[in-house]
């Protein structure tokens, strides 16, 4: 195992479009880190750029105290999963967990014991003389992740890998994997689109937008104090709202700033009543009702705009109903007009 | 099954069959002409079961023509050009489709140019080109032009298209070079279309008549074909023997065919993504 560690990355196209810029993050020797963000981001190009099957146009990757940067991917000691699995169409699973070791020329004991043991581990024992195409989406997920562990990697680098499964197997496998990396402890860099994903599983996040690092810190603290409105935006669901201090009943009492400010406010830290007295109020016509089990999604047209909220109401609410809802100061979050970055109220 | 899909069925098969009949009959009538005494073979339409079944023709054919010389040359010549086409094909359709090089682009282009070109045209450099370097007369002069075929490098390169990159990356991550990705993945991969390719080159370069016919002048050294054409010029009346000589060149494309099938039938890349 090994530090991860990305200095100062930039990926330009040959045609000119940079994909990443200026990127610095780092995985510490066993942690976990989860790099998400939509689509196009350039997450996937990060990976590829660790995994060394593209090339940096600037910048340093370093894998322990190794710089990788001008190494092929055979020698950067890294194993991939990728979302599409990839496996070794022609090869038993078997083969498919035996292949890295076998090109390194592990005699043949060793190399069986240790396809056995991982095959154990991940419970596909069974499976061991199987075709990819005779497995299910689950158990190839599996040998994947298996033909990844075989060889003891540095860094271990996961591309969406359960993006193409189904909603309760993504869960079930979810839950193996930080189970899998506690058991390793193992370094390793796990991509996704899915922020939900990256809140439960990351012991740290990088949140990449537009080829650039937005925020990286623990699940819980970007979640509390994002540093940007896109962050803000992008993790959490449903998403944030965004208001201006004019939505607002009282405006005399909206906590101000520096220049221009834009608030957002969590969906679920809307309340039915007031909490304290300092809560800030907001009025609206009940719009839309959608019922999540024990908590209910409103979407509200206020003076100035809509706005969505998750409720858990002690009364039948009705569409087209006024309503009026409280949020404590303390979950306002407050972003600068122009730039979006995050704006500290005064308690 | 219901009474619709059967009725569907059934007229699937009874297509396929008429088909198959049409383009079976013309084949099984020529063995069985071969299967003739000379009179009966001989009649304006001979008719489509010999009565009185002989080898005679086979045992005439091979023995006063040396049609076992231009079989040897043939199954020489097809099985050189085959090996080799399906070498080249099967490493410059991968390295077209998958390996990045300055110029691939330029390469594909002229690989594309080089499918639309006839034969034909080519006759006369060609000659030209073998008589320079002393080649007319050997097996070289029919097998070396038709390796580099580029019908089968765009085939196999529109093939390896079809693969996904990220299953080369796992092999390269995996620690594999490059020459033993292409051994151990790229080369099973393609095999299906390779095997496609091999029997398509086999069976033009045994069929193959004009350029046989100018390269290879020599007395033995000319393939079954052109021997053919030949007998058939000395006995044109001997239809009996005209047909064994054809059924005897038609046999090895049968053997080589059905050897071959199952190989390119397979489809191996179901289940390694997923759908």
């Amino acid at each position: 195992m090994a530090a991860l560690e990305i200095e100062h990355v930039e990926k330009i196209l040959r045609g000119g479009q940079a994909v990443l810029r200026d990127v610095s993050c780092s995985a510490r020797d066993g942690e976990l880190l989860v790099v998400v963000g939509p689509s196009g981001c350039g997450k996937s190009t990060l990976l590829r750029l660790v995994a060394g099957l593209e090339s940096v146009t600037r910048g340093v990757i370093r894998i322990g105290e190794r710089t990788v940067n001008e190494l092929p991917p055979q020698q950067r000691d890294v194993a991939m999963v990728f979302q599409n699995h990839a496996l070794y169409p022609h090869m038993t699973v078997y083969e498919n967990l035996a292949f890295g070791l076998r090109v390194r020329g592990t005699p043949r004991a060793r190399l069986d014991q240790r396809v056995r043991l991982v095959a154990a581990q991940l419970g596909i024992e069974a499976m061991l003389k199987r075709f990819p195409r005779e497995l299910s989406g689950g158990q190839r997920q599996r040998t994947a992740l298996g033909r990844a562990m075989l060889r003891n990697p540095s860094v271990f680098l996961l591309d969406e890998p359960l993006s193409s499964l189904d909603a309760p197997l993504r869960a079930e496998l979810r839950r193996e994997l930080a189970a899998l990396h506690r058991s390793l402890g193992a370094t390793m860099v796990y991509v996704t689109h899915d922020q939900s994903e990256a809140l439960s599983l990351g012991q740290r996040m990088v949140v990449l937008a537009g080829g650039r690092v937005q925020q990286i810190d623990t699940p819980a603290h970007v979640f509390q104090r994002p540093a940007n409105r896109f962050v803000a935006g992008f993790v959490g669901w449903p998403p944030m709202n965004f208001l201006t201090a004019d939505s607002f009943d009282d405006v005399a009492r909206v906590p101000a700033g520096q220049g221009a400010l834009e608030y957002g406010v969590r969906p679920e830290c809307f309340s039915a009543r007031p909490g304290g007295g300092d809560d800030l109020q907001l009025t609206g016509r009940i719009e839309r009702i959608e019922s999540q089990g024990s908590e209910w999604d409103l979407e509200l047209t206020h003076r100035l705009g809509r706005v969505l909220a998750r409720l858990r109401p002690e009364r039948t609410l009705e569409v087209g109903e006024q309503i009026r809802l409280w949020v404590a100061r303390g979950h306002l979050h407050a972003f600068d007009l122009t730039s979006g970055a995050r704006v500290e109220l005064k308690p | 099954m219901s009474l619709r899909t059967r009725t569907l069925r059934a007229g699937t098969y009874l297509g396929l069959t008429g088909l198959a009949g049409v383009t079976l009959f013309p084949l099984l009538w020529v063995t069985s002409i071969a299967l003739m005494r000379a009179p009966e073979a001989a009649a304006g339409t001979p008719p489509l079961w010999p009565h009185h079944p002989t080898l005679v023709n086979v045992i005439n054919i091979i023995s006063r023509q040396h049609l076992g010389r231009y079989f040897f040359n043939s199954i020489v010549v097809a099985t050189a050009t085959m090996a080799l086409s399906v070498l080249v094909a099967g490493s410059a359709g991968y390295a077209l489709a998958r390996v990045e090089f300055r110029g691939r682009r330029v390469v594909s282009w002229l690989v594309m140019l080089g499918v639309l070109i006839p034969n034909q045209a080519l006759v006369l450099p060609l000659f030209e080109m073998f008589r320079t370097v002393h080649l007319v007369n050997h097996y070289a002069a029919l097998v070396l032009p038709a390796a580099a075929n580029p019908v089968g490098i765009v085939l196999v390169q529109a093939y390896m298209r079809g693969i996904p990159v990220e299953i080369l990356d796992a092999a390269r991550i995996d620690g594999a070079s490059e020459w033993r990705i292409y051994r151990s993945i790229v080369v099973p991969l393609m095999a299906p279309m390779l095997a496609a390719v091999g029997v398509l080159v086999f069976v033009v370069s045994w069929n193959d008549f004009m350029w046989p016919m100018i390269a290879m002048q020599q007395e033995g050294m000319q393939t079954l074909p052109v021997a053919l054409a030949a007998i058939d010029r000395e006995h044109y009346q001997d239809i009996g023997l005209m047909a064994a000589g054809a059924t005897m060149t038609m046999l090895p494309m049968v053997v080589v065919f059905l050897a071959s099938q199952r190989y390119y039938l397979r489809s191996v890349i179901a289940g390694s993504l997923t759908d």
